[in-house]
């Protein structure tokens, strides 16, 4: 199974299928409409609570500081950009991204819905044409989207583009277990579970497995590394999380 | 050897938990904390290797995190047994000072600290009667109270019939007063050999002198 970055010029990976550019975010939209109401709700349980703990992890490996301006792509129903919303305070600004308006709209009604809405501004944009001023923003997280997104590179190189020189970026993912024990249970785990608990939840467990291939048709930690790198950011490191389940790629513009 | 950051971030949620918890159920703390804003702790332990930073923020909550890049109020830094060793003092603030832990940094806050943790008044009939009801809550924590109350006394007592023992019947140490004065006369003997030996000193420089 190949954990390399397989984007070309005509095609990408949707999960374990190859289909033309084009017609990946049409496919990856379905699939967040379908699973948007319940995202939240599945995510507890897939995860046992734990992207909890690892979302926690990457708001403390941001250092946002009051005043900053941060940007949350595929933000989705809000839970980093409510966090950010306390760091920030009422001088800094959160940008909540998502290409995916059901999403957003969840995101919205739940950021509503705490009140945290006052510095928090709620954008529709593909994260490789991201429709914001150069060097104008101090931190970009990404979490549990980058695998989404059909050209990975071109999205990094817009990331890098529009955060101020020094600025950091963050990339939360599902990456490669470290230990092969771990990773044939964590295969197991999610090749026929994952399906199930989808089936049950939103009575689609189609776009669950879809969820388990494009986790695994990911970069692994090194490959992500390389593209981050490549993408212009310096400083690049990752950090592990459960076992290599999940890895945090920072980097600092340069 | 790097943990695992989410382990460590579960760890940081129970124990952040639990604190806000004792603080919310402690009425006055969380006014008295607010004033202690801005100050973040940094707790480095050597082995096991783990960096802990507790901050107090502007609203009095108590946040504690793995991961800091901005500069602490003050640093404590040993090992888990000096930490240990530390909480468990009946002093916690002399064993801070005299023992192994080192401390850079201002070191006001962590007094305040202590002053604050030791005014912490916690209602536990508060959690009891939210769960059991106010009046099963309530006889619950009379009787949580009482035995509370009994187990200190009956600890008191004891700590103090096992002194009078060791003096007064075992005969297995002198009582303090002797031993003061034994010390004293040591001290006293001290002195008195440091002065002959100085007289001895001069005596043996004069005859030295006088042979020369």
């Amino acid at each position: 199974m190949s954990t390399q970055d397989n984007t070309t010029d005509e095609t990408t990976d949707f999960g374990f299928e190859r289909v033309k550019k084009e017609e990946k975010a049409g496919r990856v939209r379905e699939v967040f409409d379908s699973v948007a109401s319940q995202y939240d709700l599945m995510n507890d349980l897939m995860s046992g609570g734990l992207h909890r703990l690892w979302k926690r992890f990457t708001i403390e490996l941001s250092a946002v500081r009051p005043g900053q301006t941060v940007l949350d792509i595929a933000g989705g129903t809000g839970d980093l950009a409510a966090k950010f919303s306390n760091l920030v305070g009422k001088d800094g600004n959160v940008i909540l991204a998502d290409i995916n308006a059901a999403m957003l709209s969840v995101g919205r009604d739940r950021l509503i819905d705490k009140g945290t809405l006052n510095n928090i501004s709620v954008v529709q944009a593909d994260a490789q044409f991201l429709p914001f001023e150069d060097n104008s923003i101090d931190c970009i997280t990404i979490a549990f989207g980058l695998r989404n997104v059909t050209d990975k590179a071109k999205a990094l190189a817009s990331m890098n583009r529009v955060l101020k020189p020094g600025g950091r970026l963050l990339v939360l993912e599902f990456s490669k277990p470290a230990s092969p024990l771990l990773s044939k249970i964590y295969d197991a785990y999610s090749f026929s579970a994952l399906p199930a608990m989808g089936k049950i939840i939103t009575n689609d467990a189609d776009s669950y497995r879809y969820l388990a291939e494009s986790i695994r048709k990911h970069p692994d930690q090194e490959t992500l590394l390389e593209m981050v790198e490549d993408a212009g950011f310096v400083d690049c490191r990752y950090h592990n999380m459960t076992g290599g389940i999940v890895a945090v790629h920072r980097g600092i513009k340069g | 050897m790097e943990h695992d950051p989410a382990v460590i971030a579960g760890a940081c949620v129970v124990a952040e938990s639990a604190i806000m918890r004792a603080i919310n159920l402690s009425s006055g703390t969380r006014n008295q904390l607010k004033s202690l804003y801005p100050l973040t702790i940094g707790v480095n332990c050597s082995s096991p290797s783990v960096d802990l930073y507790v901050t107090i923020n502007a609203d009095g909550a108590i946040t504690i995190e793995s991961y800091r890049e901005e500069a602490t109020t003050v640093s404590l830094a040993g090992s888990w047994k000096d930490f240990l060793g530390v909480a468990a003092a009946a002093d916690p603030a002399s064993a801070l000072i005299n023992g192994n832990v080192q401390i850079s940094g201002d070191t006001a806050p962590l007094l305040q600290i202590q002053t604050v943790l030791a005014d912490l008044d916690i209602d536990w009939e508060a959690p009891l009667a939210e769960t059991l009801g106010p009046i099963a809550g309530h006889q619950l924590a009379t009787v949580i109270r009482a035995v509370t109350r009994t187990s200190k006394n009956t600890h008191r007592r004891l700590k103090r019939q096992l002194s009078e023992f060791i003096l007064e019947e075992g005969r297995l140490s002198p009582p303090q007063a002797e031993q003061d004065a034994f010390f004293t006369a040591v001290d006293d003997l001290v002195l008195r050999v440091d002065r002959a030996n100085s007289r001895l000193k001069r005596i043996k420089k004069r005859l030295d002198g006088m042979s020369g």
